[in-house]
């Protein structure tokens, strides 16, 4: 009983996991962010800019 | 350059068109910081959007322009004339009241027509305005042209003016503050090379002109030389004083619809002595022949 309720939280724990990484940052973003602190890629910032002066 | 990348890291640009558009894309995530009109960025902040004012993008480089043959001399000749401003919320709409009422003018003794700057040149060259307020190089461009005549630069009337503002989203202020510091440095050092010496002026006008803002270099050339102090690319650092006086403006004008607190909407932790801030030229990446083409 004890190893159902711990695999069960277990399972739980790791698919909510999942779906956080996949609505709210993107298994992208994620891949890109471990390559960048391994050094493998430059950092990346996307700068706007609306020319109205 | 960053802790994880002896390259440093990409910045990469990306032009908007309207006011909406920025406020969802920073909402969506798909752009961490833009450069708009310090209004805005209030205005954006009251509205809920989590973005905060690190940086200013320069200080003057705004000026006032009349026809070359106008018989409209000093401010109180624009009474009864139309003016055209970039936006209600950009800051040369809050001189404009505030110049009417320093000269003793109802607030409607001007009217104060938006158009797109880009158009102001041509409308005034069309007699379909006398007069516009707008931020280089448009201002120049009918000095230039030879049908235009500067009537008042800010930085006579407003030293110091404040028009576009660096917001960066809160997000990336609370995760990734070396990144958000690394642009900020790069602005500054940007800045502080530009103000060094006309010879650096006069070639960062070439490279924008032909690569970055499809303008010929001539007219950059002018902006940033006649006078040379014209538009200022150091005193960057958002200063409580001059935001507030900003914002009181909009309140008066009915800009912003009530006040918000400095520490609402700004952060200037970032901000570096620029003595501690230098480009080294020789270790910066050189764009390669594709990238070059690729902006042309």
């Amino acid at each position: 009983m004890k190893l159902k309720v711990l695999s069960g939280a277990a399972l739980w724990l790791a698919l909510i996991s999942l779906a956080h990484v996949w609505w709210n940052v993107g298994f992208g973003n994620l891949a890109h962010r471990f390559e960048v602190l391994m050094g493998k890629e430059r950092d990346e910032l996307v700068v706007g800019f609306l020319p109205v002066t | 350059m960053t802790e994880h990348s002896e390259e440093g890291s990409l910045f990469r640009s990306q032009k908007f068109t309207d006011w909406p558009t920025v406020k969802e894309a920073l909402i969506a995530k798909e752009v961490g910081a833009v450069f708009i009109l310090a209004p805005m960025a209030m205005q954006l902040r009251a509205d809920g959007v989590k973005v905060k004012v690190c940086y200013l993008g320069h200080r003057d480089g705004t000026a006032l322009v009349v026809g070359k043959d106008s018989d409209i001399h000093d401010f109180g000749d624009l009474k009864g004339k139309i003016v055209a401003i970039p936006s209600r919320f950009a800051n040369q709409n809050l001189l404009m009241h505030k110049m009417m009422k320093e000269w003793g003018m109802p607030d409607d003794s001007i009217e104060l027509r938006e158009l797109p700057p880009p158009e102001h040149p041509t409308a005034l060259l069309a007699g379909s305005i006398d007069g516009y307020i707008v931020g280089e190089p448009f201002a120049a461009k009918a000095e230039v042209d030879g049908f235009g005549r500067v009537l008042y630069h800010t930085k006579d009337i407003w030293p110091e003016f404040i028009s576009c503002v660096l917001v960066v989203r809160d997000d990336l202020i609370e995760e990734q503050r070396e990144l958000v510091q690394e642009l900020i440095d790069g602005i500054a050092k940007s800045g502080k090379w530009l103000d060094e010496s006309q010879e650096h002026r006069m070639d960062a006008a070439e490279v924008a002109g032909k690569y970055y803002y499809f303008q010929p270099p001539a007219l950059l050339k002018h902006v940033l030389s006649k006078p040379v102090d014209r538009v200022k690319y150091t005193n960057l650092a958002p200063l409580k004083d001059d935001f507030d006086e900003i914002m009181n403006l909009a309140v008066e004008v009915g800009v912003l619809s009530k006040p918000i607190a400095f520490e609402e909407y700004a952060d200037d932790s970032f901000v570096k002595p620029l003595a501690e801030l230098d480009w080294h030229m020789d270790e910066l990446a050189k764009p390669t022949a594709a990238d070059m083409e690729g902006k042309q």
